[in-house]
C-alpha cells in the first residue's frame, strides 16, 4: 500500500463533503488545507441548506400538529409568529454546528482558509483570502468539493427583492401573504410547507404531471392529498409563462391543463428547479479535470478526475445531489489517496423529502424497476395498521419493500408519512447487507414503533402478516 | 491485331507451366475472362485474359513452359478493344490477381476501368450494385486461415453455396461455400495469403437479385459517395435476401429527458458501474477491493447468494492458485533470442504452416501445465500377433487393417472404463475434476501437413473391427487433408503409435485438456525367460505419460499393467473390458 499520510491535500469547498474528506485526511496524517468562503466549514448544507430548513420545517410541524390537536381536545388558540426571534433560533442552530466544525477544524490541526481557490496548475492554486492579497500554494493532491448552486431559468429572472431561491427563502426576511412556488420537486415543497404553516397561502406550479418527479407515486399520493390541504392549489401540468413585477407583487401568466385564469399576482416567488454543479472554477482549462454531461466534472468510481493529482467529490460530480452522499463519496476519495484500493459502490442511497408527511426511499424504486424491466415482488403495509400511527393520529403512512423475486433479496424500501427519514436507514443497511425479506421478518421490532411497520411489510410478502389479514385464494 | 501475352505474375517469377487451356481459335474471350492454368514453383494460378475478342491464333500448347512476356494468343483486329483509349496508360498485362504479392492493390487500381466491359445498351445508366463476399464464421475459435486454393478468378460466375476457395485453418482444411450469386469482380486476396474471418475475398459484379425498378436512374458518375456507399448497400442485403426494412436495426423510441427530477437512484450516480447490487456487505465488498477480486465472480454461500467475508478470501486464494500455476507460462513463452545463423553459413526461412504453428503452440502449453511423468512397460504379444494374422482377412473385408493400434483403442478404452481418472479432467479454477462418461480416444496420425490427431467417438461401444475401418478412414482423411475441425475434439485420451517407423521407447507428451497419452514403439523378438530357459517372444514397447497432478504413479504403473496384460491376454477384454 502506498503510504499517502505525508502528502499535502487541498479540499476546496467545506460542504459535508468537503468537510469529511479534510477532516479524514488530517485524521489519516496528511497535511490539509480547507478553502472555503464562509466564517467556518459548513457549505450550503448547513448555512443555506439541510440545516436550517430542517429546524423551519420543525417549527412548521409544531404549529401543524397544534392546529390538528384540537381533534385531541386541544386548542392553543391561533399561532403568533416573531420572525426575527425564529430567524434568530434558526441561525443559533446553523452557528453552532458550523462553529463546532470550525472548533474540530482546529483540534485536527486543518488548515482553513476563509477563501476563493483557483487553478495556476495542478498541483498549484491560487488563493484569495477575504482581506489578503492573493498567494500561491503548492499541494500533492487536491479535492474538488466546490458542490452546487440553485438553477435558474433565464426567462423567468427578475431582478426584484420579491424572486427568491432557496437560500433567500431561508432567509425568513417576512412572511409573505402569498407564494408562487416554481418546481414541485423537494425543495419547493419542503419550503412551500414552511411557508404554508407560518400562514401564506402557496401556489405550486410543477411543469410534469406529478410532484416529486421520479419518486414512486403511491409514496407521494399521501403527501400530496396534505398538501393539497395546506396549500392553496398545486398546478400540475402547468408551467411559468412569464413572472412581471407589478407594484403590489409579481404578476405570474401560467399556462396549463387545468388552469382558467392566466395571469395572477403574487407577493413573492420562489424558484426552486433543481440546482447544477459549481464547475466553473477558476484556472480549471490548466489542469487536465474534463467537464462531463450536464457540465459535471467527470470522475471514475474511486473519484479521481483525469488528472492524477485532483480528486472531486460531492455535487460536483453527479447526482444524486445529496449531503450524505458527497460526505461518502469525501471519505472514499480521501482512502484512495492514502493508498487503498476502495472505491464509491454504495447499494443504496436514502433520498428523503422532509415534508409532512416525510417521503424516503433508498435503493431500488418502482419506477427504476420498471424502466429497466427488472421483475420486483412489491410487499406493502399501509400505516392503517400500525398501532403506534394511530397514537398519532396519522394513519396516511405506508411502509413498502421491493424483493427480488429470484432469491427474496430486498432491493429497495419506500416508507411515507411522519419519521419516514429516520425509519429509512433500516432500509438502507437491509439493502447494504444484502438481508431477504426473512431477515428483516425474524428481526424483533420494538413495539409500538413506526419501524415494525419494515417487519411488517416482510410479513406481507410471505403472506402472514399479523395485522393485515389477505384471504387465501 | 491485338497480342495476348503472358502478363507478370508476381515477384521472382518469370516462368510457369501451361497446364491447362481454356481457349482456342474461334473462342470469343472478354477481358478478365481466365483463359489458361498456369503451375509456376509457387502455385496454380488461373490467367485473365487482359484484351477482348475472337481469338484468331494460338501459339502455345499444354505442357508447355511459358515466359513471362511470351505471346499466348492473337484476337482479331476487327474485334473491338473494350476501353482502349482508357487502357493506354494500362500495361496489356494487368498483374494477375491470384499470384501477384500486391494483388490487393493492384486489381484495386487496374481492375475498375477494366470491370466496365460493354454494358447492356438500355442498362447503362442504372447504377452498378456491386455485392461482396466475406470470410464467414468458420466455427468456434476459428479466426484466421491460409488460403491455399482459389477455385475463383475475375468473371467467374458463382452461385450461393459454390465452394471457392480452400483454406487451412488451426484445425483442418476446409471449403468455404459462397454466400453471393453473382460474377466476380475484384478479387482481393491470393493464395498464400493469411485471411481473417470478415475479410473481404471479392467483390461481386451486377444486380445479384433481380433488382427493384429504378424510378429515375442517376448517372452513376454523379452519384454522391454517400449514394454509392447506399446503392452498395441495397445490393448487399439484397444478396441476403433482406429487406433494408430487416437489415436495419430498428428506430430507438425517442424519450425526451424530463427536465427535473429527484436523482436517487443509484444508477444515476457518477462514476459507478452499470451493475446489479450485489449482496455483499460494505466491508466484504471494501475486503474484495483490497484483494482485488471481482466481486460479481464469487461464489457465494450465504442464502440469498450472499456473499461473506470468508466466500471473498477463498475466491482470492484460488485466483492466486490459477495465478501462480498460469505464471509459470509466460517465463517461458519469452523465447530466448535467436543468433544470428546466417553467420555460419546459408540458411532458409520458411513461414510455419498453419499446422505446425497450431502444434507449436498446443504443445507448448501442454508441457507448461501438465507435470509430466512417463511410465514404461512391455507387453508380450506373441499369441495377440498370431490372433490378429487369423482375423487380417475378415477386418480388411470391413475395410480396415487388423493394426495394433486398432486393438489398442479397443483396450484403451476397457482400460479408461476401469480406471476413470485417467478419462478425465482438471479443472483447477474451479477446484474439480470433470470426469468424462463418454470414451473419445484421438489417434496421432503423421501426414504431409504435421501432426493431425482424429477422434474415434465412443470407443468403447464398438469391436475392433469397428474400430479399424474407422480408424482407416480417419486416417485417410487426414492425409487428404479432408478432417472436418469438428472430427479432432472431444477426445478423453489419445493413442500415439510410432511402432511403424521404429525405436523402443520415447515420452509422448499430454494432450492437454486430456491427462494421459499411450505411446507404442515397434516390437520386436526379444529373448524371454519362460520355464527356466529363453524363448523367442514378441515385445511391444509401451509408454505411458501422464499429468502427475491427477495420476499418482502407482495407478499409472496400474493402468499401464492392465492395458500391457490386456494385450497378453485378449481374453482379459471380454472377462473385464
Amino acid at each position: 500500500m502506498a503510504d499517502g499520510s505525508k502528502l499535502r491535500v487541498a479540499v476546496v469547498g467545506g460542504g459535508p463533503g468537503g468537510y469529511a474528506a479534510a477532516f479524514l485526511a488530517a485524521d489519516l496524517g496528511m497535511k490539509v488545507t480547507l478553502i472555503d468562503p464562509e466564517t467556518n466549514p459548513g457549505g450550503v448544507c448547513l448555512y443555506r441548506g439541510c440545516i436550517p430548513s430542517k429546524a423551519l420545517l420543525h417549527v412548521a410541524k409544531v404549529i401543524e400538529e397544534a392546529r390538528q390537536a384540537k381533534n385531541w381536545g386541544i386548542e392553543f388558540g391561533s399561532s403568533q409568529v416573531d420572525v426575527a426571534r425564529l430567524r434568530a433560533w434558526k441561525e443559533s442552530v446553523v452557528k453552532k454546528l458550523t462553529g463546532g466544525l470550525g472548533q474540530l477544524a482546529k483540534q485536527r490541526s486543518v488548515e482553513y482558509v476563509q477563501g476563493k481557490a483557483g487553478f495556476e496548475n495542478s498541483n498549484t492554486l491560487r488563493v484569495e483570502r477575504t482581506k489578503r492579497p492573493p498567494e500561491s500554494l503548492s499541494f500533492d493532491r487536491i479535492i474538488l468539493a466546490t458542490g452546487s448552486r440553485p438553477a435558474v431559468i433565464p426567462s423567468l429572472q427578475l431582478d426584484s427583492p420579491r424572486m427568491l431561491d432557496s437560500t433567500g427563502a431561508l432567509e425568513v426576511e417576512d412572511i409573505p401573504r402569498t407564494l408562487l412556488v416554481v418546481g414541485g420537486g423537494y425543495i419547493g415543497l419542503e419550503l412551500g410547507s414552511v411557508y404554508a404553516a407560518l400562514g401564506t397561502r402557496v401556489t405550486v406550479v410543477e411543469m410534469t404531471e406529478g410532484l416529486l418527479p421520479g419518486a414512486d407515486r403511491d409514496l407521494v399520493l399521501p403527501l400530496q392529498k396534505r398538501l393539497e390541504k395546506i396549500f392553496d392549489a398545486i398546478l400540475l401540468n402547468t408551467t411559468v409563462e412569464s413572472l412581471k413585477e407589478e407594484k403590489n407583487g409579481i404578476r405570474a401568466s401560467l399556462q396549463g391543463k387545468a388552469l382558467k385564469e392566466g395571469g395572477k399576482l403574487f407577493d413573492k416567488v420562489l424558484v426552486s428547479v433543481g440546482r447544477k454543479p459549481n464547475s466553473e472554477i477558476a484556472g480549471l482549462e490548466k489542469t487536465r479535470v474534463k467537464i462531463g454531461p450536464k457540465r459535471f466534472i467527470a470522475v471514475n468510481q474511486q473519484l479521481a478526475t483525469d488528472d492524477p493529482a485532483i480528486f472531486a467529490i460531492g455535487d460536483v460530480v453527479g447526482e444524486p445531489m445529496l449531503a450524505h452522499k458527497a460526505t461518502h463519496e469525501g471519505r472514499t476519495a480521501v482512502e484512495v489517496i492514502a493508498g487503498h484500493k476502495y472505491t464509491f459502490e454504495p447499494n443504496a442511497i436514502p433520498a428523503v423529502v422532509f415534508t409532512d408527511p416525510e417521503v424516503a426511499w433508498t435503493g431500488l424504486t418502482e419506477t427504476e424497476a420498471r424502466a429497466r424491466g427488472k421483475q420486483v415482488k412489491v410487499a406493502k403495509f399501509p400505516w392503517a395498521a400500525s398501532g403506534r400511527s394511530l397514537t398519532l393520529d396519522r394513519t396516511d403512512g405506508l411502509t413498502k419493500l421491493l424483493i427480488d423475486p429470484e432469491n427474496e433479496r430486498v432491493l429497495g424500501v419506500g416508507i411515507v408519512g411522519p419519521g419516514a427519514g429516520e425509519l429509512i436507514a433500516e432500509g438502507t443497511l437491509a439493502i447494504e447487507m444484502g438481508a431477504l425479506a426473512g431477515d428483516l421478518e425474524l428481526t424483533i421490532h420494538p413495539h409500538p414503533t413506526l419501524s415494525e411497520t419494515i417487519m411488517n411489510a416482510a410479513e406481507v410478502f410471505y403472506g402472514t402478516s399479523t395485522d393485515v389479514y389477505r384471504p387465501k385464494r | 491485331m491485338t497480342e495476348f501475352k503472358l502478363p507478370e505474375l508476381g515477384e521472382n517469377i518469370e516462368q510457369g507451366d501451361l497446364v491447362r487451356l481454356m481457349v482456342e481459335p474461334g473462342t470469343r474471350v472478354n477481358e478478365g475472362q481466365p483463359v489458361m492454368e498456369l503451375e509456376t514453383d509457387k502455385a496454380v494460378v488461373e490467367v485473365p485474359s487482359s484484351v477482348s475478342g475472337v481469338i484468331k491464333e494460338v501459339r502455345v500448347k499444354e505442357g508447355e513452359k511459358l515466359k513471362v512476356g511470351q505471346v499466348i494468343f492473337t484476337v482479331d483486329d476487327g474485334a473491338k478493344r473494350n476501353g482502349g483509349n482508357k487502357k493506354k496508360e494500362h500495361p496489356e498485362t494487368p498483374e494477375l490477381r491470384a499470384a501477384t504479392k500486391d494483388a490487393g492493390r493492384a486489381t484495386a487500381e487496374t481492375a475498375a476501368p477494366s470491370a466496365q466491359p460493354l454494358p447492356p445498351p438500355d442498362s447503362h445508366e442504372e447504377p452498378r450494385r456491386a455485392s461482396e463476399f466475406r470470410l464467414p464464421e468458420l466455427g468456434e475459435n476459428i479466426e484466421q486461415g491460409d488460403l491455399i486454393r482459389l477455385m475463383i478468378s475475375p468473371g467467374t460466375k458463382v452461385l450461393e453455396g459454390q465452394p471457392v476457395l480452400e483454406l487451412e485453418t488451426d484445425k483442418a482444411v476446409v471449403e468455404v461455400p459462397c454466400s453471393v450469386a453473382g460474377v466476380v469482380k475484384d478479387l482481393h486476396v491470393k493464395e498464400g495469403d493469411k485471411l481473417k474471418v470478415g475479410q473481404l475475398i471479392f467483390t461481386l459484379e451486377g444486380p445479384t437479385v433481380a433488382a427493384p425498378p429504378q424510378p429515375k436512374p442517376e448517372p452513376v458518375e454523379h452519384a454522391s459517395g454517400q449514394h454509392g456507399a447506399r446503392l452498395a448497400f441495397q445490393a448487399a442485403i439484397q444478396a441476403e435476401g433482406k429487406r433494408e426494412e430487416q437489415a436495419l436495426p430498428p428506430d430507438l423510441p425517442f424519450h425526451p429527458p424530463p427536465a427535473f427530477q429527484l436523482p436517487a437512484q443509484l444508477g444515476k450516480v457518477a462514476g459507478t458501474e452499470h451493475r446489479p447490487p450485489i449482496p455483499a456487505a460494505p466491508m466484504v465488498r471494501r475486503l474484495a477491493r483490497e484483494l482485488g477480486v471481482d466481486i460479481y465472480e464469487v461464489k457465494a454461500t450465504g442464502p440469498g447468494r450472499r456473499i461473506s467475508e470468508d466466500d471473498v478470501k477463498a475466491h482470492a486464494k484460488q485466483l492466486l492458485a490459477t495465478a501462480a500455476s498460469r505464471a509459470q507460462v509466460p517465463r517461458s513463452l519469452a523465447e530466448p533470442k535467436l543468433p544470428d545463423f546466417a553467420k555460419w553459413g546459408k540458411i532458409e526461412r520458411v513461414s510455419m504452416r498453419a499446422v505446425r504453428r497450431k502444434t507449436a503452440e498446443h504443445l507448448r502449453e501442454a508441457w507448461n501445465t501438465v507435470p509430466h511423468v512417463t511410465q514404461n512397460d512391455r507387453a508380450d504379444i506373441t499369441e495377440l500377433e498370431q490372433l490378429r494374422a487369423r482375423f487380417a482377412t475378415k477386418v480388411e473385408e470391413a475395410g480396415g487393417k487388423m493394426t495394433v493400434t486398432a486393438i489398442a483403442l479397443k483396450i484403451a478404452a476397457s482400460a479408461l472404463k476401469i480406471f476413470p481418472q485417467f478419462n478425465a479432467s482438471i479443472d483447477l479454477e474451479r477446484g474439480e475434476i470433470v470426469y468424462k462418461q463418454y470414451v473419445n480416444i484421438g489417434v496421432a496420425v503423421d501426414t504431409e501437413r504435421g501432426l493431425l490427431v482424429p477422434v474415434l467417438r465412443e470407443v468403447d461401444k464398438k469391436n475392433i473391427v469397428e474400430l479399424a475401418s474407422e480408424l482407416a478412414q480417419l486416417s485417410k482423411k487426414a492425409r487428404d487433408k479432408k478432417l472436418a475441425p469438428e472430427e479432432m475434439e472431444g477426445g478423453t485420451f489419445t493413442i500415439t503409435n510410432l511402432g511403424g517407423i521404429g525405436g523402443t521407447g520415447f515420452s509422448p507428451i499430454v494432450n492437454h485438456p486430456e491427462v494421459a497419452i499411450l505411446g507404442l514403439s515397434r516390437s520386436r523378438m526379444e529373448p524371454e525367460w519362460i520355464n527356466g530357459k529363453f524363448e523367442p517372444r514378441l515385445i511391444l514397447p509401451l509408454s505411458l505419460s501422464y499429468d502427475h497432478r491427477l495420476i499418482d504413479g502407482a495407478d499409472a504403473a496400474r493402468f499401464l499393467r492392465w492395458v500391457a496384460e490386456a494385450f497378453e491376454q485378449p481374453f482379459l477384454l471380454s472377462v473385464q473390458g
